[in-house]
């Protein structure tokens, strides 16, 4: 009985004495943070990707937090939805984004851009990109190793055997930007998903002198400006023997992707006056 | 132009000194060792050795091929390596599915469960060797006695040199030093021979396949405990597992080290273990403990022993 | 026991099978001047389209302090300027000139007097100042012609009393070239007058030509000339890649080590290849500019053809006589830190110190690390090319960092040491630019 009670005093006053340690030092060396960061984070993705321009996620909630508003702040990968909750959270209005995804300006696939010279060297984009051009000879195209599937997250870009390009899977891109900032030669852009999804580019980033350029990639932009006359909207610049449209003023209506003579604009959606072209380019 | 051009990163030549060029170096140093064991011990030895390299290399390429589904990796020799090393660390009377089970704790556990060569923690071949010690003790302790210098009946056991350390020279001698040398003890197939390992080993350092700095190390540290202790040095060197251990097993690039100073530190504390085992250890033996123990804190000392740096200054970025 | 440095390096087979004889190579019809053959800004270009240039005369300027100035190699007309495919395929701005058969012969014929005439009897430039060498080698549009290009008036201009020895770079540690070897055996008194200009210039009390023991020829040659000077010695070195890098040339030759992301000057050293001593005496004493260089063409090409050739700096590279050995590999440079070639007709620059063509055999393909810890052994800056190779492979910028990547030299001894042929300063090369 003796034993008990002496047992029980005992833990007791040690239970206490480590309560009291555990106090003082929770006081001590507190930290103060807003709840609210917390549960900011909790909606967003987790994935410390970067899209956003923050080291990581619990940076962006607190960036969020301490703003007070959402303008300049996106979660790309969250989305709209996501945002629209974080907006919730902190009680303001949710400013509206617009969905974006990666594409490559490059189409030198096995065909229009043959392999002219053998690299032999680690398989890394960088790497090649710091020897020489490039297996085509064009200095300006995709290298075709991959180092974009490599920097993707969430699985959204993936070698195409066929073409040896890179392919962006529309439903995972998050336009996080990983792969646009891996690209050593800037081929990945990000632009506007497009209203059904439907967008127009320019696939190739070739600023060499048409026949030059024409010399390696027979679908390389020649900067002729055809598309730049058929476009309506004024959405097509050139620089440097390079068309460039403007995702913000381009409706997407996709006629200048049959004017083009090499095939250099590509489309997420089929224009039918391109389809003919084709069919006549394969027949010749 | 008809010529094709290659394009690459400098450097445009290498060295032809490859891995299984290295692997097939130490094979060679091997042979003496094997050779001394097919004498003393006959065709159990052949057998005993022909099964475990055949079975290192069958599960090798049963893990890759259905495992792993990757391309077999069987032509670098590294599992033939384990295979020989692992059958010169048995006794020549052990059952063929003893052998077999350890060559799948060799290669399957220790090697490709951590993602095949150049990624294992432990050496495999220790670690079948230790496997099988721990799980069949009276199996991997009785060491039949070469058969040319006592010609005994079959099946006839006797004790190594260290047991007979261990129990006192109860009834038993200790045998001359040539015998020591030649193989005329007991012990596993690879460790009899001082003589046929120290040959290897001057091989080794022949074509520069590995550094003298591991095996002298552990010899010092050896020699250190047994100083203290007040043993005698020099058949303690030429006992039991050491020089294997030393020449072979411990120098594995993978698990070993890779600076000077680290090695040198690696191959003390093995050295200072064994003979701690050796002398105040319950087992005889502690040359696999000992060798398995560093292996396991080969990451920290690559962390702590950094190569000589050219520039004094270190980086304030870091 | 010959000197040399103290941490790793390699052996490889020397090859040095081209013959030391330097052959003239003719002028080219059709010189291409690229602007930007130095490290540096590029140059601007001083001549128009359509103007007549002289051999010799000064094409383009130097813009900043850290440039060169480029002079026409050949007399003619300015055809263009603009792109032109550089070797590696990359285009990049040059000046084109086109001669007419008159003034390529009158060209060939000057300089077969200026070799044969006026180089041999310069004599040295007694009471010559340190400005005034200094302005000759800016003039004539010197850079370090070892292979790095750096402006050479920029390193002959160090702080007031900070150098303290000048070490001339004659190892030519990379196997295969030989065009250094070439040089001192043939113009020996003249590197050695350039190397006496260059200590004036940089104010050092003592230069020493550093050779590695390979080149007994070139060493005696050099022992000869400078035997009356008593500031200048020839050191012999053990050979050894990387020698000529300039940090272990210098720990080789003064047991001073340059601290991690310091220049030589820190420890009161300048370098300067043998090349770039040649091409100093050349401007001071006869006012000749940077517009020839010293090529081996050598390989796995016949053996008549494995020569040293002076060729004026624009001659397009396949103009050299030589047999291209099918699916080759073009190295201009040593094999060691040379950059391939996929463009022959691309011109030769300041920066080429030789031709280099092997039959092509692939690396193997890269198998596991087996930690044989090999790299770490040849490693001249003590790293642990194994580690910065992963960083870089696993885009860990920061770790490799803190791994001192920012001290490689890139030399690629433990890419041509490892045994299981993995890419090793491949990785580390993009770790490096990254990690910055």
């Amino acid at each position: 009985m003796q034993l008990i009670v002496y047992t029980i005093i005992l833990l007791g006053i040690l239970g206490f004495v480590g309560a009291l340690v555990l106090y003082f030092t929770a006081k001590r060396f507190s930290v103060h943070e807003d709840p609210r960061i917390d549960s900011v984070c909790a909606e967003l993705a987790g994935a410390n990707c970067g899209g956003c321009g923050f080291k990581g996620c619990r940076d962006f909630a607190t960036a969020c937090v301490e703003k007070g508003s959402l303008e300049g702040l996106n979660c790309p990968v969250s989305g709209p939805d996501g945002m629209a909750r974080v907006a919730k959270i902190l009680g303001v209005e949710p400013v509206k984004t617009d969905r974006r995804i990666a594409v490559l300006r490059c189409d030198g696939n096995c065909t229009a851009r043959p392999q002219t010279f053998l690299y032999d060297g680690a398989k890394s984009c960088r790497v090649m990109n710091a020897v020489g051009t490039g297996t085509s000879g064009c200095a300006y195209g995709c290298l075709g190793c991959g180092d974009c599937t490599q920097v993707c997250q969430f699985g959204a870009i993936s070698m195409d055997p066929a073409t040896g390009l890179p392919v962006v899977d529309a439903d995972k891109c998050t336009a996080c930007g990983a792969c646009v900032a891996e690209c050593p030669r800037n081929l990945l852009e990000l632009r506007p998903l497009g209203r059904r999804e439907r967008r127009v580019w320019v696939a190739c980033a070739n600023r060499d002198r048409g026949a030059v350029a024409r010399k390696f990639c027979s679908s390389a932009c020649i900067g002729c400006g055809k598309c730049q006359k058929t476009c309506s909207f004024g959405a097509i610049s050139i620089a440097d023997n390079l068309a460039y449209i403007n995702p913000d003023v381009c409706k997407a209506c996709g006629l200048c992707v049959s004017q083009c003579p090499t095939g250099a604009i590509h489309a997420s959606f089929t224009p039918p006056a391109k389809t003919e072209k084709t069919v006549k380019e394969v027949a010749q | 132009m008809e010529s094709k051009f290659v394009f690459s990163p400098s450097p445009h030549i290498h060295t032809a000194n490859t891995t299984s060029r290295a692997m097939i170096h130490v094979l060679v140093a091997l042979v003496p060792s094997i050779a001394v064991a097919l004498w003393h011990f006959g065709l159990p030895a052949l057998e005993v050795l022909l099964i475990s390299t055949a079975s290192c290399m069958g599960v090798e390429w049963l893990v890759t091929r259905y495992m792993l589904h990757r391309p077999s990796t069987l032509a670098d020799g590294s599992a033939a390596l384990t295979g020989v090393l692992l059958a010169l660390n048995l006794p020549s009377s052990l059952p063929w599915w003893m052998i077999v089970a350890g060559a799948i704790m060799a290669i399957g556990i220790a090697k490709m469960a951590f993602g095949g060569l150049g990624c294992n923690i432990f050496n495999p071949a220790l670690v079948g060797r230790v496997f099988l010690l721990i799980s069949f003790p009276v199996a991997m302790t009785s060491w039949p006695m070469p058969q040319s210098a006592f010609p005994l009946a079959d099946g006839a056991t006797g004790p190594t040199i260290l047991s007979i350390f261990k129990e006192g020279a109860a009834g038993s001698q200790l045998p001359a030093y040539t015998d020591m040398l030649l193989g005329n003890i007991g012990g596993s197939m690879g460790e009899v021979s001082a003589a046929a390992l120290l040959l290897g080993f001057a091989y080794l350092l022949a074509v520069r396949v590995i550094k003298a700095w591991i095996p002298l190390s552990i010899i010092a540290g050896l020699a250190i405990i047994d100083l203290i202790a007040g043993f005698p040095i020099i058949p303690d060197i030429l006992s039991g597992g050491l020089l294997l251990g030393a020449i072979f097993m411990a120098t594995d690039y993978v698990t070993s080290p890779m600076t000077t100073k680290g090695m040198v530190f690696y191959g003390l504390l093995i050295g200072i273990i064994t003979a701690s085992i050796r002398r105040w250890g319950a087992y005889p033996e502690g040359m696999s403990f000992a060798i398995l123990l560093m292996n396991g804190c080969t990451p920290l000392i690559d962390r702590y022993f950094r190569p000589r740096r050219y520039s004094p200054k270190t980086s304030k970025a870091a | 026991m010959k000197k040399t440095f103290s941490i790793g390096g390699i052996h490889p087979a020397e090859h040095k099978t081209a013959s030391p004889t330097i052959t003239r190579q003719p002028l080219p019809m059709t010189a291409c001047v690229v602007l930007s053959q130095h490290i540096g800004a590029p140059a601007q270009a001083l001549v128009e389209k359509g103007q007549h240039v002289s051999r010799g005369e000064c094409i383009a300027q130097a813009k900043n302090f850290i440039s060169a100035r480029i002079h026409a190699p050949i007399s003619g007309t300015v055809s263009a300027i603009d792109n032109v495919t550089m070797p590696n395929g990359m285009s990049s701005k040059a000046i084109i000139i086109k001669a007419s058969p008159e003034e390529h012969r009158a060209d060939t014929e000057a300089r077969e007097l200026y070799w044969q005439r006026t180089l041999p009897s310069a004599t040295y430039p007694a009471g010559i100042d340190a400005e005034t060498v200094r302005k000759f080698i800016a003039k004539a549009g010197i850079v370090g012609l070892g292979g790095a290009t750096f402006p050479s008036h920029v390193k002959a201009a160090p702080p007031e009393g900070a150098a303290k020895i000048l070490i001339v770079n004659g190892c030519e540690c990379e196997p295969y070239l030989t065009c250094d070897d070439a040089l001192m055996q043939a113009f020996a008194s003249q590197i050695v007058g350039g190397v006496r200009l260059m200590l004036k210039a940089t104010g050092a009390p003592q230069a020493v030509i550093a050779i590695e023991d390979n080149k007994p020829r070139a060493i005696a040659a050099m022992k000869h000339a400078c035997s009356s000077l008593n500031n200048i010695k020839v050191m012999v070195l053990k050979t050894k890649y990387p020698q000529g890098g300039e940090k272990q040339l210098i720990e080789a030759v003064t047991k001073q080590r340059v601290p991690s992301g310091t220049l030589p000057i820190a420890v009161g050293a300048v370098v300067n290849n043998v090349a770039t001593a040649f091409a100093v005496w050349q401007a001071v004493c006869t006012s000749m500019p940077l517009i020839e260089r010293i090529i081996t063409v050598t390989g796995d090409i016949p053996a008549d053809q494995q020569r040293n050739y002076l060729t004026a700096i624009g001659t397009p590279i396949s103009e050299l006589p030589f047999t291209l050995p099918k699916e080759c590999r073009a190295i201009l440079g040593g094999p060691m830190m040379g950059r391939t070639a996929v463009r022959l007709d691309a011109p030769v620059t300041k920066g080429t110190s030789g031709v280099l063509l092997l039959a092509n055999r692939m690396r193997q393909p890269a198998k596991a690390c087996i930690r044989c810890a090999r790299c770490v052994d040849v490693c001249p800056m003590g790293l642990e090319p194994y580690l910065l190779g992963t960083y870089g492979r696993l885009r860990l910028w920061d770790e490799a960092r803190a791994a001192m990547v920012a001290d490689c030299i890139e030399c690629g001894s433990c890419n041509y040491i490892c045994p299981s042929s993995r890419p090793i300063v491949d990785y580390i090369r993009i770790a490096k630019q990254r990690s910055k």
